[in-house]
């Protein structure tokens, strides 16, 4: 059973992108298809489909707009973020303590909140090739950690929150590139947010019921640190080589 | 757990995307489109779906034809002339989305499908128009037409539909038939050889320059030129001439290359040469030389209407126009030349002035004219383009031409996001009616693109008719407007918002039509009448009640200002005089090639342009627009005896919209509801100079025109 699981979880991780950038997140906004060569053709319609959500989302009701951002963020986690997935498993592998666990979420979840603001009101200019390779650092410095400290340091919430600055940026890259009407600005990236964390939660309540699945214990959870840590931090490291070539 | 299935569930539930209803095998225009109000499925359809589309589509039309001629029942208005009404809608489904697309959102693969296609179709039309047995069947019931109880619009169908026939030639014996091809495709080679020669001139020339010779020139245009001459040297074959080009600027004839020189630069002789190249096209008696090739196709023009039973080229195409005769024409032209002209003098004496008063001994030549009106625009007429753009955001404007139709018909414009568009900047719109039925559905895509023709224009995705049943119609609106910059608004000049309301009052020709049979729907009328729906609506973006109720400024939500409005308005009679001297010297030029007689025609003087600018009296400060070796628009366009439509159009937008400034209301309801029933839905359903007298209740008249463009003597 167990090897399964890691035969699974090992054949996501490479054969997945972390973004597929053809994907498109908000899905119910999109329309029409990329077909075409040209470089400058495609630049002028990725410019255009932005216009057009823009403009599907304004004539849209308050409640139907706050419910697609939440939906965008929620799916920004599950299933496409398969980056932010690894690196909340890794907190999630990180420690057999409740509170540690949550003390980390919220630091994460603190610091991504505080960055993808700043970076949507346009306080902050990062571009996505810069950061999109610092977070898969940030993978494998966690699962680095987990496999080589024995305890977690009293840093780690500290350095969790460093790095949850670096995902939030990431959030903002794609959700700027999607673009937010400027008349509900704050709500929906406060929507768009409360999705990311809807489904950060889901991944976190999903590990633990798998755990409890398997092991039926919550305590055989170390047995899976290491080896899990391992996986999750040499996907991270392909992910980040990756992304630099 | 149950969370987790919950939140899955959802995911799923909301992730299913409506799919096409289309069978992906078979051609999608084979199929009925179900999609809403029958816009076409753009995402089905692919590049090779075209092809088959339209060899399908002219075959079945053919058959079609073939049903008509083989009725063995005597031929009647129903059995023929709208029987005929309903052929041809496969290929009409296929054209209308191919025609519209190659322009707009265009590829390598549809522009190679249509320089195929217009031999074949041109040849498909050709069957049908010169199909004897179809003819014999239209001339018959044309002969009965009394006795046959026809509606008006039933009559002037029929009129149209003959009319057709008989202009490619159906009532000419063999002899002549076969003399009117041989003719066609002598005119034809002309123009071509016309065009081609023009095209050689023009870029034949090149004005070479050292840093030196640059005075006067601002940073852009030096820079324009600078590029122009390493463009050069890139294809330069040679290193003599890469030496040539070398740390030179380089100006041409080209318009957009000489109008900053000559209104920039502050060398004189370099202005007189500039221009003189550019004025001299196709005069240089070269190989190039355009002078006896114009003569040829007076001479070929007039032979062909002399076949086809008219005395004259301008006879025979103006037959078809709004203004009938030769005479009709001049004597409009004439009218407008003389206060055009007695403008442009004063003009000229206003140049005259700031010339001396610089000091300058000599006299105002046309190689001056850019540069000095120049300094009396800055004098008189100054006004900061970058001023008026925060006010004119393209979703401003837009709302601005909503606005204004909703105020005149009781229009409604509803955006909808649910229909596939061909891009993502061609948004739709349904376009309801007072009583909220359903009108038409509107598509606007404003944006310049790489893959978009240029120039601005309007179409139809389809037509409307109420033959069989109420059919609404699909019209479009290309522009290309500056695309937007980041997250900023795009915003438009004043110019680029008149275009907007331009292509917005033919698109409500197309949207407001009314007719029974599609082909008199719209904008089927003569050339020098459709500009009318469209250029009257630009008057309403210039009235301050209108540009105030849309023209905020983007980024403060401020009023655009009482005084902004004033300059703008003047800004618009800057330099009449020129324009419309300019302008109506080429049209009576036009007018004077084409109404030779088949004698005259025959002996052409080589100062045939000369003496016929010498009898209006033409200025030597201006030149036409054109001079005849480069007047593409009438010896290798479709304009020939029809340059003077866009004054004519002007002359009915001008006293149609002065019929509103009478009433004290631009946007009086009764003016308002007469002008929808008696011009805009009629389509061309009766002759256009009765529509336009059924509105205004008499003759149009210049004086509007005169004083909208400041040629009524008070600008003086």
């Amino acid at each position: 059973m167990k090897q399964i699981l890691f035969l699974g979880l090992f054949f996501i991780s490479f054969t997945a992108n972390s973004h597929n950038p053809e994907k498109l997140v908000i899905s119910e906004i999109e329309r029409g298809q990329l077909n075409f060569e040209n470089e400058t053709i495609a630049a002028e319609y990725s410019a255009a489909l932005k216009r057009q959500r823009i403009r599907r989302l304004s004539a849209m009701s308050w409640s139907k707009k706050m419910y697609i951002f939440i939906k965008a963020g929620f799916e920004h986690i599950i299933p496409q973020g398969l980056d932010h997935i690894l690196f909340v498993l890794g907190l999630f592998f990180s420690t057999l303590k409740l509170r540690s666990l949550i003390l980390q979420v919220t630091a994460f979840t603190f610091a991504h909140s505080i960055t993808l603001a700043l970076a949507a009101l346009g306080f902050v200019k990062l571009q996505l090739s810069v950061v999109e390779p610092l977070i898969f650092l940030s993978i494998v410095w966690v699962a680095f950690e987990n496999t080589f400290f024995k305890k977690t340091t009293k840093w780690r919430p500290l350095v969790v929150f460093t790095f949850g600055l670096l995902h939030g940026l990431g959030f903002a890259t794609l959700l700027t590139q999607y673009g937010l009407p400027k008349d509900n600005f704050i709500s929906l990236l406060l929507a768009f947010n409360v999705g990311v964390e809807f489904g950060q939660f889901a991944v976190l309540l999903a590990a633990f019921i798998l755990i409890r699945l398997i092991y039926l214990k919550t305590e055989y959870k170390n047995q899976l640190k290491i080896p899990a840590s391992i996986l999750i931090g040499c996907t991270g490291l392909f992910w980040f080589i990756e992304s630099l070539i | 757990m149950k969370k987790l299935i919950l939140i899955s569930g959802l995911i799923l539930m909301v992730s299913c995307q409506e799919k096409s209803k289309l069978d992906p095998n078979i051609n999608p225009f084979f199929q009925d489109w179900t999609t809403p109000f029958e816009v076409p499925p753009f995402m089905d359809i692919k590049n090779e779906d075209y092809m088959p589309a339209f060899k399908k589509g002219m075959e079945e039309n053919l058959a079609e034809i073939e049903v008509i001629i083989k009725n063995t029942d005597d031929p009647t208005f129903a059995n023929t002339i709208e029987e005929l009404e309903r052929t041809g809608k496969l290929l009409s489904k296929v054209q209308r989305v191919f025609s519209n697309l190659a322009s707009s959102n265009t590829n390598p693969k549809l522009q190679e499908l249509q320089r195929e296609l217009s031999p074949m179709l041109s040849a498909h039309y050709d069957k049908i128009v010169l199909n004897e047995d179809l003819f014999n069947r239209v001339e018959e019931i044309w002969n009965n037409r009394e006795s046959a109880n026809l509606t008006k619009e039933q009559q002037k169908l029929l009129k149209d539909t003959r009319k057709q026939f008989v202009r490619s030639g159906a009532l000419l014996n063999d002899s002549q038939k076969k003399q009117i091809t041989e003719i066609n495709s002598k005119i034809s080679e002309l123009s071509t050889e016309f065009g081609q020669n023009l095209l050689a001139e023009t870029n034949g020339f090149e004005l070479i320059l050292n840093k030196s010779d640059l005075e006067g020139l601002s940073d852009a245009v030096v820079s324009a030129a600078s590029e122009a001459a390493s463009q050069k040297m890139d294809q330069a074959e040679s290193e003599d001439e890469k030496e040539k080009y070398k740390d030179k600027y380089v100006f041409t004839p080209h318009r957009t290359s000489m109008y900053p020189f000559l209104t920039e630069s502050t060398r004189r002789d370099l202005r007189e040469k500039l221009y003189n190249s550019y004025v001299m096209r196709g005069d240089n008696a070269n190989e190039t030389d355009n002078n006896d090739i114009a003569a040829k196709m007076a001479k070929l023009r007039a032979e062909r209407a002399n076949i086809m039973g008219y005395k004259t080229h301008a006879d025979f195409i103006l037959e078809e126009n709004m203004l009938k005769t030769p005479d009709e024409v001049y004597d409009l032209l004439i009218q407008l030349w003389k206060p055009a002209l007695k403008r442009a003098k004063a003009e000229v004496a206003d140049m005259q002035a700031v010339a001396d008063s610089e000091g300058k001994d000599f006299k105002i030549a046309a190689w001056d004219w850019w540069h000095y009106s120049e300094k009396v625009r800055k004098d008189k007429y100054d006004l900061d383009e970058a001023a008026i753009r925060p006010y004119l955001s393209l979703d401003n404007v837009i709302q601005g031409v909503f606005n204004t139709t909703n105020k005149l018909w009781g229009l409604n414009f509803k955006e909808i996001f649910d229909i596939d568009s061909y891009h993502p900047d061609a948004r739709i719109w349904e376009v309801t009616d007072k009583d909220g039925s359903h009108l038409a559905i509107f598509i606007g895509d404003y944006f310049t693109r790489s893959n978009k023709r240029g120039g601005a224009w309007m179409s139809s995705f389809k037509g409307q008719s109420n033959l069989d049943g109420r059919e609404r119609p699909i019209v479009v609106n290309v522009c290309n407007f500056p695309a937007p910059v980041g997250d900023n608004p795009s915003l438009l000049s004043f110019e680029n918002a008149v275009t907007l309301f331009h292509e917005f009052g033919h698109a409500m020709h197309g949207i407001l039509t009314d007719v029974t049979y599609g082909s008199m729907a719209g904008t089927s009328g003569p050339r020098d009448f459709i500009e009318l729906p469209s250029q009257l609506l630009e008057h309403w973006v210039s009235e301050p009640e209108v540009l105030k109720s849309f023209a905020t400024h983007y980024e403060t939500g401020e009023t655009i200002p009482d005084e902004l409005i004033e300059k703008l308005l003047k800004a618009g009679k800057f330099n009449q005089g020129f324009i419309n001297t300019e302008y109506l010297a080429a049209s009576l030029l036009d007018m004077d090639w084409h109404t030779l007689s088949l004698e005259d025609a025959k002996n052409i003087s080589n100062n045939f342009e000369n003496n016929s600018m010498n009898n209006i009296g033409l200025i030597d400060e201006i030149a036409p627009r054109y001079r005849s070796t480069y007047f593409a628009h009438i010896f290798s366009g479709g304009y020939s005896s029809g340059y003077y439509s866009y004054v004519h159009a002007a002359v009915l937008d001008s006293d149609a919209f002065e019929a509103f400034k009478e009433a004290g209301d631009v946007f009086d309801p009764e003016l308002s509801a007469s002008l929808r029933k008696n011009i805009y839905e009629k389509g061309s359903t009766e002759e256009a100079m009765d529509l336009y007298v059924n509105f205004r209740g008499r003759k149009p008249i210049i004086e509007p025109l005169l004083k909208v463009r400041g040629l009524d003597g008070s600008s003086d």
